[in-house]
């Protein structure tokens, strides 16, 4: 057999300087994290695909990587840690002291379509707060990918960041008696105005983010959207280099009502906060993650609140890339 | 300024005359332009002339904040990109073609020849004939007349060239529209400039 060295689609191996500048920034950030209490756990890359089956998770079961093995269970390759770290950790719950921060590191792997900077292999570093406190979960969760991105990605030049800060089922209410909730909720998704222009603050959530008046979007909704704004005024003045933004339109996708989830057949992760940054001009995030309550209540455990992040490591060093290749040109 | 990204191909006459009526001058730039990139302070905006294929991997990445492309190209390489408005003019049809007067009979085995494979998987995803896919780059009309495919996958517009080789279009499979596609942060970075434009494509009734 003639000795190639290709490698299948979407996967890369990193030699030296590469593999250097990704030790070097994955050591950084899990120093700040064990400074900032949060403890490692490390998690296998192979695992039983049935448990999850039932459980909200953030990819399609089709991009998972499965196989049978040699006694006939059904496996899959990780492709995300939330929901791994969740099912571990319930059963052990009650030796834990609450609030519990956690960090893992790793590969992940979901097929893509292959096209232009898809991969189907991803380094994921990510941390989980789990507390009695939903507020707790949220805030520590925010502001330590926060906290995380303005030390890998400021120094003497600082990168522009951008984040944006939306909740799950934020326009639950507008969309309930809607004749085709799904095209509608992707119109919103896609910022496509036709589509939103049936209700006025539909209209306003695609152009502007939110509404002029934030009790058009229901009562629970209005409520919820008024302390967002209140973390997000607060979460400037801790990051005031920081551009951070309250948009309802960036997460429309994230229903909660039961009915719309049965109609959209989804079954998305987050259920309080969400959040998202970007680095420069890309449009694929550097970070993000949000509260995920419903993961745990999915396995029993009701008085525990949930949130989480993950930072794109190959993003942040792309993005540090381009802004050398900037200054050089 | 807003670096936007214009189509070399179709699209791009097309995408001129919107933004021409609503009134962005785009001064000296026309169809058959050989420049690669052009700067146009009075205008707010910096042009890059891209091939189709190749637009929303620049806009994707930021190099450009937004573009025009069509929606069948879009929807082929599935691209994250936000599309606020689909333009009136240029639209034409995704369509199912073939030789015979209807289309294979269910459970058939079957060959698509398709410029857009991974649209057509998608579309027989819902359709119960076991096919084969096979990408093509030019003059898919040929498979089916020549018999290397039951059925072609391909944009309709007149229907002129179907007529004059005695092909048969089956089923319309979609709508296909030239769309203004926006980077997801630039949006939010150059979110007042870009609704303004877009009300003033509105208003010149160049978008739905």
């Amino acid at each position: 057999m003639r000795l190639s060295a290709s490698l299948p689609t979407g996967v890369a191996a990193l030699f030296f300087e590469s593999a250097r500048k990704r030790r070097q920034l994955e050591n950084q950030i899990v120093d700040q994290l064990e400074k900032d209490g949060f403890g490692e756990v490390i998690l296998p890359v192979v695992d039983y695909l049935e448990p999850y089956e039932a459980m909200p998770r953030s990819i399609r079961t089709s991009d998972l990587y499965r196989f049978v093995d040699r006694d006939g269970e059904v496996l899959a390759l990780r492709s995300d840690f939330t929901p791994m770290v969740a099912r571990l950790i319930v059963p052990r719950l009650a030796s834990y002291e609450l609030p519990l921060k956690l960090f893992y590191r790793g590969d992940v792997l979901r097929y893509q379509e292959e096209r232009a900077g898809r991969q189907r292999e991803f380094y994921q570093l990510g941390g989980e707060v789990l507390s009695r406190d939903g507020g707790i979960c949220s805030r520590t969760a925010l502001r330590q990918l926060l906290e995380i991105l303005r030390r890998t990605l400021g120094g003497d030049r600082p990168t522009q960041l951008l984040v944006v800060l939306g909740f799950a089922g934020a326009l639950d209410e507008v969309l309930i008696d809607n004749d085709d909730p799904r095209a509608v909720l992707e119109g919103i998704v896609r910022r496509e105005r036709s589509l939103a222009r049936h209700a006025p603050v539909l209209r306003e959530v695609v152009e502007n983010g939110v509404p002029d008046d934030p009790a058009a979007l229901g009562e629970t909704a209005a409520d919820r959207l008024v302390e967002l704004q209140a973390l997000a005024e607060e979460t400037r003045e801790l990051f005031p280099e920081i551009d951070l933004r309250v948009d309802l339109a960036e997460f429309a996708d994230q229903v909660l009502a039961p009915r719309l989830r049965r109609t959209l057949s989804i079954r998305p992760y987050y259920d309080g906060l969400i959040f998202r940054a970007f680095a420069g001009r890309s449009a694929e995030p550097v970070g993000g993650g949000g509260r995920y309550d419903r993961l745990f209540q999915s396995l029993g455990v009701e008085d525990v609140h949930a949130a989480g992040f993950t930072v794109s490591l190959d993003r942040v060093i792309a993005h540090r890339g381009e802004e050398r290749m900037g200054e050089e040109a | 300024m807003i670096r936007l990204a214009l189509p070399k191909g179709r699209n791009l006459k097309i995408a001129l005359d919107a933004f021409r009526a609503a009134g962005v001058g785009l001064a000296d730039v026309d169809v058959g332009d050989r420049r690669l990139r052009v700067e146009l302070p009075e205008d707010g905006l910096e042009i890059l002339f891209l091939k189709d294929w190749d637009l929303p991997v620049y806009v994707e990445y930021g190099i450009a904040d937004c573009g025009v492309l069509g929606s069948d190209v879009l929807e082929e390489v599935g691209a994250d990109l936000l599309v606020p408005a689909r333009f009136k003019e240029g639209r034409c049809r995704l369509s199912l073609i073939g030789a015979g007067n209807e289309l294979p009979r269910p459970g058939r085995q079957i060959r698509l020849a398709s410029k857009y494979p991974q649209t057509a998987r998608r579309i027989l995803e819902d359709r119960s004939w076991s096919a084969e896919v096979i990408k093509l780059s030019g003059s898919v009309e040929l498979a089916p007349l020549l018999s290397l495919a039951e059925l072609a996958l391909d944009i309709v517009q007149t229907g002129r060239t179907l007529k004059e080789n005695n092909l048969q279009e089956l089923e319309i499979v979609r709508e296909i529209a030239p769309c203004l596609v926006v980077n997801r942060a630039a949006y939010q970075t150059h979110r007042t400039e870009l609704n303004r434009l877009l009300d003033r494509f509105e208003d010149a009734g160049t978008v739905d």
